[in-house]
Order: C-alpha cells, then sequence, then structure tokens
C-alpha cells in the first residue's frame, strides 16, 4: 500500500520558507518541498547541507593523479618511444591531456553521483505529489505517518504560515512517458 | 530601502599614511639616485619594471571597473570607487614613461645607433621598432588611457550629484569603447615595453599574457585595498557574499593566468625552434632565473588556485588578503624574470631593487588614497547599490 501524505501548496516562496522555518523549529520531519525554481533560503532552511563539492574536489583530485600515472606507465614504462629527441618522460606535454580528462572525470563522475543520491535514472517513474509545483506553486510534503499525532499540528502550522491549501492524498508515482 | 538610506562615509586619509607615502618616495628617489650612480643599466630595468608594474594595475583596475558596467554587475556597485581611484596611476605612469625614453639605449638592443645595420631581422622590423615610432606610440597610448579613464571617472562625479540612468547608460557605453581600446594599445604597450628587451624573440600569447597578468593582478590589489578600508571602518556593507565574489574573481583568475602562461611555455618548448627556445634558456642557464622561473608559477598559479579552491577560505578575509599579497609578490616576480634576463643579464637583487619598489608603491599609496579622498567612497546614485549591499549568494 502507498504512503500517505500531507500535503501543503503555497502561493509564494516566503511563505513556503516561513512554514519550513517553522517546522524545523518544532522538529517535524519535512519529506521534502517542490518549488518551481531553486529557492536558495529554502534549502537552507531545510538544513540540507551538501559534500557535494568535497566529493567532485576528490574525483579531480584522484583523476588527475590517475591519468599522470596512466601517462608515466605508457610513455615511459611500457613502451617508450622517440619524438624528436624529447625525454620519454614530457611532463609539459602531460599536462593539456591531464586538464582534459580531469574535467570529463569530474563532470561524468558528478553526474553519476547525483543520480545516485537524488534516485533518479533514466526512465525512472517520478514522485511528484501535486502537479502545479512545477507550474507555479511552492509544495510542502510531510509523511503523514511518521507525523502520528501532530498532523492536525502540522496543518494548522501550514495554513498560519499562509499556506493557500492543505490537503491529504496516496502517494504514487507517475511515469514520464 | 532606497539609496537615500545608505550611509555614506568620506574619506580621508590617515596622517600616518601620507608620511609613510612621503618616506617611501623618498627611500625610492634615494635608491634610484644610488642606482644611477652605480650601475645606470640596472637602474633602468628597475625603473621601467616598477613603472610597468603600477601601469598595469592601474590598466587591470580600468579594465575591472570597465567590466562591472558592461555585465551590469550589482554586487561590485558599492566598491567601484575604489578601482576609479587606482586608475589615477596611469597620469603618473605616463610622466615615468616620458622619462623612459631617455633611457631606451639603456634598455633595448634595438634602439643602439647601428644596430639594425648588421642585423637583419632588426632591419625587417626597423619601420616599427624605432625610436620616434616608439615615442608616439607610448604618447598615444597613455593619451588614450587617461583620456578614456577620466572620462568614466566624470560621468561617475556626475552621477553622484545628478542621479539617473543616463551616467550608468553612458559609463557602459565608454567602458566597451574602454576595453577595445586597452586590448590593442595594452597588447602593443607590453611589446614596447617588454617584449622588444628580446627583439628576436617573439610569442603571439605575450600580450594576452601580460594582459591577463595585469588584470589579474589589479583584481588583487582592489580586494586588498576594499579589504584594508573595510579594517579601518569603510565599507561596513561587506559580507561573506562580497569576500566570496572577490575570491572567485581571483580563482578565475589564477586559472586563466596559469593557462596562458602554460600555453606560451608549453609551445615553445614542445616546438623546441632554437630561436624561441631561446628565450627559455636564458632564463634556465642561471640557476636564480630558473628558480624565479618556478616561483613564477608557485605564486602566481599554485598558491591562489590551491588555497581558494574552499569556500570556507574565501570568506576568510585573512586569507584572501594574504593571497592578495603572495600575488604582489607574484606580479614583481612575473616581471622580473621578464625584464632582467634581458636588460640587466643576471639575478641581481639589493637597495635599488627593493628601494625602488617602495618608492613606486609610495607613490601608489599616494595617488590613491588621494583620489579616494576627492569623492564619497560609495557611489551615492549608482542605479544598484541597493542590490550590492543586499548582495547574498549561496
Amino acid at each position: 500500500m502507498n504512503r500517505k501524505i500531507l500535503v501543503g501548496i503555497f502561493d509564494t516562496e516566503e511563505h513556503l520558507v516561513a512554514a519550513v522555518r517553522q517546522a524545523r523549529e518544532k522538529r517535524v520531519a519535512i519529506r521534502e518541498i517542490y518549488t518551481p525554481y531553486p529557492v536558495m533560503e529554502a534549502i537552507e532552511a531545510m538544513g540540507k547541507k551538501s559534500r557535494f563539492t568535497l566529493a567532485a574536489f576528490l574525483y579531480g583530485l584522484f583523476a588527475a593523479l590517475g591519468v599522470l600515472a596512466f601517462l608515466y606507465y605508457t610513455s615511459v614504462l611500457d613502451w617508450p618511444l622517440n619524438f624528436g629527441g624529447k625525454p620519454s618522460s614530457a611532463f609539459p606535454s602531460f599536462i593539456v591531456i591531464t586538464i582534459v580528462l580531469t574535467i570529463f572525470s569530474v563532470t561524468i563522475l558528478s553526474l553519476f553521483t547525483f543520480s545516485i543520491r537524488a534516485k533518479v535514472w533514466p526512465g525512472k517513474a517520478y514522485v511528484l505529489p501535486d502537479r502545479r509545483g512545477t507550474d507555479d506553486k511552492f509544495v510542502m510534503v510531510f509523511d503523514k505517518d511518521t507525523l502520528g499525532q501532530d498532523a492536525p499540528a502540522i496543518e494548522r502550522l501550514m495554513k498560519e504560515k499562509g499556506a493557500s491549501e492543505v490537503y491529504e492524498k496516496e502517494e504514487s508515482s507517475e511515469n514520464v512517458f | 530601502m532606497t539609496n537615500q538610506d545608505i550611509t555614506i562615509k568620506e574619506y580621508t586619509p590617515g596622517k600616518r599614511l601620507r608620511a609613510i607615502s612621503f618616506v617611501l618616495i623618498a627611500v625610492g628617489l634615494a635608491s634610484l639616485a644610488y642606482g644611477f650612480i652605480t650601475d645606470p643599466q640596472r637602474a633602468w630595468a628597475n625603473l621601467l619594471l616598477n613603472n610597468f608594474y603600477f601601469l598595469s594595475l592601474g590598466i587591470g583596475a580600468a579594465f575591472f571597473y570597465a567590466l562591472q558596467y558592461i555585465s551590469q554587475s550589482g554586487w561590485s556597485a558599492q566598491f567601484k570607487r575604489v578601482p576609479e581611484a587606482m586608475m589615477f596611476i596611469i597620469p603618473v605612469a605616463a610622466a615615468v614613461s616620458l622619462l623612459l625614453l631617455f633611457g631606451l639605449d639603456h634598455l633595448y638592443h634595438w634602439a643602439h645607433d647601428g644596430a639594425a645595420d648588421h642585423d637583419a631581422l632588426l632591419a625587417h622590423k626597423s619601420p616599427y621598432l624605432n625610436v620616434p615610432f616608439f615615442a608616439i606610440r607610448i604618447i598615444a597610448f597613455f593619451g588614450l588611457w587617461i583620456l578614456l579613464t577620466q572620462l568614466l571617472r566624470r560621468l561617475s562625479l556626475r552621477e553622484d550629484k545628478e542621479g539617473g540612468m543616463r551616467f550608468f547608460e553612458r559609463s557602459e557605453f565608454w567602458s566597451k569603447v574602454l576595453i577595445f581600446v586597452i586590448a590593442l594599445t595594452f597588447s602593443l604597450a607590453s611589446f614596447d615595453f617588454i617584449m622588444s628587451i628580446d627583439p628576436h624573440w617573439y610569442s603571439t600569447l605575450f600580450a594576452l599574457k601580460n594582459f591577463v597578468a595585469a588584470f589579474y593582478h589589479g583584481s588583487a590589489v582592489i580586494v586588498l585595498i576594499v579589504l584594508l578600508l573595510h579594517s579601518r571602518g569603510y565599507f561596513d556593507g561587506l559580507n561573506s557574499s562580497h569576500l566570496l565574489d572577490f575570491a572567485r574573481y581571483l580563482f578565475m583568475l589564477s586559472i586563466v593566468w596559469g593557462y596562458l602562461y602554460f600555453a606560451q611555455f608549453m609551445l615553445i618548448w614542445y616546438a623546441n625552434i632554437p630561436e624561441e627556445t631561446v628565450y627559455f634558456h636564458s632564463r634556465w642557464a642561471d640557476p636564480s632565473f630558473k628558480f624565479l622561473f618556478y616561483a613564477n608559477i608557485v605564486l602566481n598559479w599554485f598558491i591562489p588556485f590551491i588555497v581558494l579552491i574552499s569556500q570556507k577560505a574565501d570568506k576568510n578575509k585573512t586569507v584572501l588578503m594574504i593571497v592578495c599579497l603572495v600575488l604582489i609578490v607574484g606580479q614583481y616576480v612575473d616581471l622580473y624574470d621578464q625584464i632582467f634576463p634581458g636588460t640587466v643579464g643576471r639575478a641581481a637583487f639589493g637597495i635599488t631593487e627593493l628601494g625602488t619598489w617602495l618608492g613606486f608603491a609610495g607613490l601608489f599609496s599616494l595617488v590613491v588614497s588621494w583620489a579616494l579622498s576627492k569623492a564619497p567612497i560609495i557611489a551615492r546614485n549608482h542605479p544598484y547599490l541597493s542590490e550590492s549591499v543586499f548582495h547574498h549568494v549561496h
């Protein structure tokens, strides 16, 4: 059986941010928020911290070292060739390839990391509690079961903070195609 | 909230700063005099190096200023008086450059009488590289730079008095003109002042590299002046978002600088054509110059790049200030490595070098603090001022 969720619809981002802050203050777990565009204040208010930049940095570091090691292995250790009297270990000429492959690795690995963390991949059915969240409304979603007895209080909280509509529904995923 | 609600302080340079500036100028003059008595060639090289150094800071500031208008950047609007004040070093550099015209004989091989007689390449270049045309070019370049930067300054001051969008639009237009003029004239000026020291050698990336160095180190000095003024109680609107943006500027420019520096070196190293590699040979044969060659990369690319990767470090004023100070040394090392092998021939560093740089630094701080005191430190009627004060990035 699908889970029951509590959905709040807000008309402006300010109201949404206020509701998020209030809910966080009361230590109520917010399941997710959906906004038509990135609202940085809401993301900050959700208390979400990203270690994405650290991951990207590490990918870049290891990619650069890996590419340099590979180039050293191929052109010095395994199969040294004489190019116009150049030393086999031609470090400056390795750099360009290293830069290009580092950028490539960081991009691809970051994309995969993001996909795994956000659980999105091609052809996956998506969860959209309210379609208007992609249009001009700001949507806030709570898990009804984890709320338990707090549910009416949360309903009131959202209305107080300016929700234009609050309703319950069963969560369902829709197919893209 | 409107612009009128923002408190705007007038800047008055402290007595101590003025006194220090004058002492530094005196030190500079004394060490230059000492240099001219002991080793005129070296003294002229120092004059050229420091003049180009501080000229590049002024040009870099002018480019930074123009870029803010062209991109219609809001975040930097409250700091625009700083690059504006730095532009005032250009007329000073013009005066020193006129002085340099008397020392061409000591600096440039091509300026010697009869240099082109037995040298096919110099003879080929002589329609361009000759003393009268050199003087005409330098005067024309400085004329254009002074004209355009002073025009922008006057528009900015009139905007303070009268307000309205008119001055912003006109500043934007003249900023567009300025970057085209700088692109052409500063390229040629770097050819004239520096690349013609080694007249047999040429590099097409040379101008771009020196232009980016000017933009890079000009920006670093802008950041440094903003931070210093902030620590004295001005620019109380400076927040972590501004610091992040300033740091991103330096970070981005460190990459561009490193890219161009490496591209110039790598192509010459890889092609291995004697007439090109001779430039780097003369910088590698001497261990001191070789040390400076690597120090240049470490100071101007490696340290800023590694330190400014982290956003936490970007928002730290002390870290940012240290990076700016590293870059101030970095620009000196870069220019030293370009100028000294061809003029002095050995890596000499003594009273003349240190004293002359200090003298120019004193002159720079005197001129910039004077220009800053001539107008309110924040441009009151700038259309983006509110955006700048409430700037917030994530």
